[in-house]
């Protein structure tokens, strides 16, 4: 089987778009009767949906998975770990279940850069949700010890209430384009003129 | 000379110019019988002929030796071909559309046999894109291709065909099986409100009497109504058949109960009377969904209290929608803020939530963009309804008809004739 498609956008760091590779290529092989399921990169597919935000698709996928191979590929098993803290929502156990395999070296460049983007959303939700938050739980969120989580939130302008041992969540400003070019504005004009006319 | 290779010659000398491919289909026809009765003969023949260059007359040779009863070993062999063939055919094949889907379904049911429903997908895509013949034509392919995205949990593949709009439908079980199998697809990708339109097209399309897609249609669309909307109405909308807006509910009648039971608004009822009918919902392969209905009530009774209260303490929170912990309660409230289903800011200091209004204004660029193409996509649909109105009015039969009855009722027009024949 030839996986240079999946490497190529592996290695140009490309994630979002691994998942639809992964997908597409597997059709192919199994429209051409290959028996593919025992090469079969799962570990890397399965985290190509998380990436996306698409653990339905993973869920899916991990149903199709042979028994044999979920039974002989531990990584593989560890990865469904992470989808399964995902899918309930365990976000203190996603950061558990990422740190807890010793990842082979295909896998790695993936697992970090999820791990990445999930603690920046998880920050992103942090923001959005809370006006305060404890220590700990901000620290279980994040995936750190208390200390790195401090000097993070710190560092987007936090403050921390020594008393309760809270920080206080410093919201940012949503910036969004609202620049209106005049062709939609006109567009919209000649919709209203029309109906009313 | 052997009558099959003469065939084989008259396939490969007829198959440039389209007159020679219209002379070559009826030769074909023709000798449709006899292929069928030589089945086991056949597939040798294919090696002689091209698939891109001889597409028809590949077709009527390929779906003749598979027609017949197969064994595991012969699928191996078929399925081969026929996925080359898919990928390969020229639109030749639209000349015997009958023959091409046969040729799908056989591909269907022997991939289905090798119990490898996954190899059927890509090529029942090429075939349905090649026999199509625009985007919004809704081939009996779709909902094969449906199936086997849902036997293989190829979900996501099969979106891909679901944002199409359809507008021309050859049979109307095509569009009851293709809306059936879509709204499962988006019930698997939790794509509800989608789910509901599609499964709504099929409790509301014309029937003469219920038919089994409809009744299993109408309970997953009491299901999917209740997790999206929080509430379901009985009562069918009036350009719905009236043998489903008499029928329907009572072949669902532990649905409407549940539905009933939601209305009350107590997870502890709404529980308890799953439980007492897991059975029957297991039996319809529904479990699943029923219990994301009994999940889907605590944020309904939350957002319900967003509309009441400005800020809750978290313990409140617990008490009134029953969850067990203040600590229960603000996990639901970060998944519902997580994902955009209210909004709300939680105080953990004093373990208090405060509702917020909704933040969009409505003026950013993305919301324009977002309002201009739902205008655009109206317009488009109402320039159909015109043209179909106006396809209407000119139809014989519909002339006729309406004449015919405005004879019986009006009596005027009998009256004005006889006035000027005196």
């Amino acid at each position: 089987m030839d996986f240079s498609s999946v490497k190529a956008t592996l290695d140009s760091k490309s994630y979002e778009k691994v998942a639809d590779v992964c997908d597409n290529l597997m059709l192919q092989v199994a429209a051409d009767g290959i028996a593919y399921q025992d090469d079969w990169p799962y570990a890397i597919h399965l985290l190509s949906h998380y990436y996306v935000h698409d653990i339905n698709s993973a869920r899916f996928l991990w149903k199709s998975i042979p028994s044999s191979i979920k039974e002989s590929q531990p990584e593989v098993a560890a990865v469904w770990k992470i989808g399964q803290k995902l899918w309930l929502r365990d976000y203190a156990g996603v950061h558990e279940a990422i740190r807890g395999f010793d990842w082979s070296q295909d896998v790695q460049g993936l697992v970090a850069a999820f791990s990445e983007l999930y603690t920046k959303e998880m920050f992103q939700l942090l923001l959005s949700a809370y006006s305060t938050i404890s220590i700990k739980d901000t620290a279980l969120f994040l995936g750190m010890n208390e200390d790195d989580a401090t000097n993070y939130v710190l560092q987007q302008g936090w403050t921390v209430d020594p008393a309760s041992r809270m920080f206080i969540v410093k919201k940012q400003p949503v910036v969004t384009e609202q620049k209106l070019d005049h062709s939609k504005l006109q567009r919209l004009t000649e919709y209203v003129f029309h109906l009313e006319h | 000379m052997d009558p099959l290779e003469a065939l084989v010659a008259q396939i490969q000398g007829l198959s440039s110019t389209s007159s020679d491919v219209n002379r070559l289909h009826s030769i074909l026809k023709q000798a449709d019988d006899s292929l069928r009765s030589e089945s086991a003969r056949l597939s040798p023949l294919l090696t002689q002929l091209d698939p891109s260059i001889h597409s028809l007359g590949f077709l009527y040779i390929l779906e003749a030796s598979m027609s017949g009863p197969t064994t595991k070993a012969q699928a191996e062999t078929a399925v081969p071909i026929a996925t080359r063939f898919m990928a390969a055919c020229s639109d030749q094949i639209r000349l015997a559309p009958d023959k091409f889907l046969s040729l799908c379904r056989r591909l269907k049911e022997q991939v289905l046999m090798l119990d490898a429903p996954i190899r059927g997908v890509a090529p029942m895509f090429t075939g349905l894109r090649k026999l199509q013949v625009s985007a919004e034509h809704l081939t009996p392919i779709h909902s094969e291709f449906l199936l086997l995205c849902l036997l293989s949990k190829c979900y996501k593949t099969g979106l891909s065909i679901l944002d199409d709009d359809v507008f021309e439908v050859d049979h109307p079980r095509d569009l009851f099986l293709y809306c059936y199998y879509g709204g499962m697809i988006c019930i698997g990708q939790k794509r509800f409100q989608k789910a509901l339109d599609l499964l709504h097209n099929v409790v509301t399309a014309p029937m003469s009497i219920i038919n089994a897609i409809a009744v299993e249609a109408y309970k997953k669309y009491i299901l999917v109504s209740l997790i999206r909307n929080g509430q379901f109405s009985t009562s069918l909308p009036k350009y719905s058949s009236s043998a489903a807006q008499r029928n329907l509910k009572n072949f669902c009648q532990p649905y409407v109960e549940l539905a009933n039971t939601y209305g009350n608004g107590k997870v502890a009822e709404l529980e308890t009377f799953v439980k007492t009918n897991a059975e029957k919902f297991q039996s319809d392969n529904n479990l699943g969904l029923v219990k994301q209905v009994v999940s889907s009530m605590y944020k309904r009774n939350i957002q319900r209290l967003t509309q009441t209260y400005l800020t809750l303490s978290l313990q409140d929170i617990a008490n009134t929608v029953q969850l067990n912990s203040a600590k229960e309660a603000e996990m639901h409230v970060l998944q519902m803020i997580q994902d955009g289903e209210i909004y709300a800011t939680i105080n953990q200091k004093d373990g208090m939530v405060r509702f917020l209004e909704d933040p969009e204004q409505y003026k950013t660029c993305e919301m324009i963009e977002h309002i201009d193409s739902s205008i655009q996509r109206i317009m488009a649909l109402s320039r159909k309804l015109t043209a179909m109105d106006e396809q209407i009015s000119c139809d014989q039969l519909y002339l006729s008809k309406a004449g015919r009855e405005r004879q019986r009722y009006d009596f005027d027009d009998f009256d004005v004739p006889q006035k000027f024949n005196i």
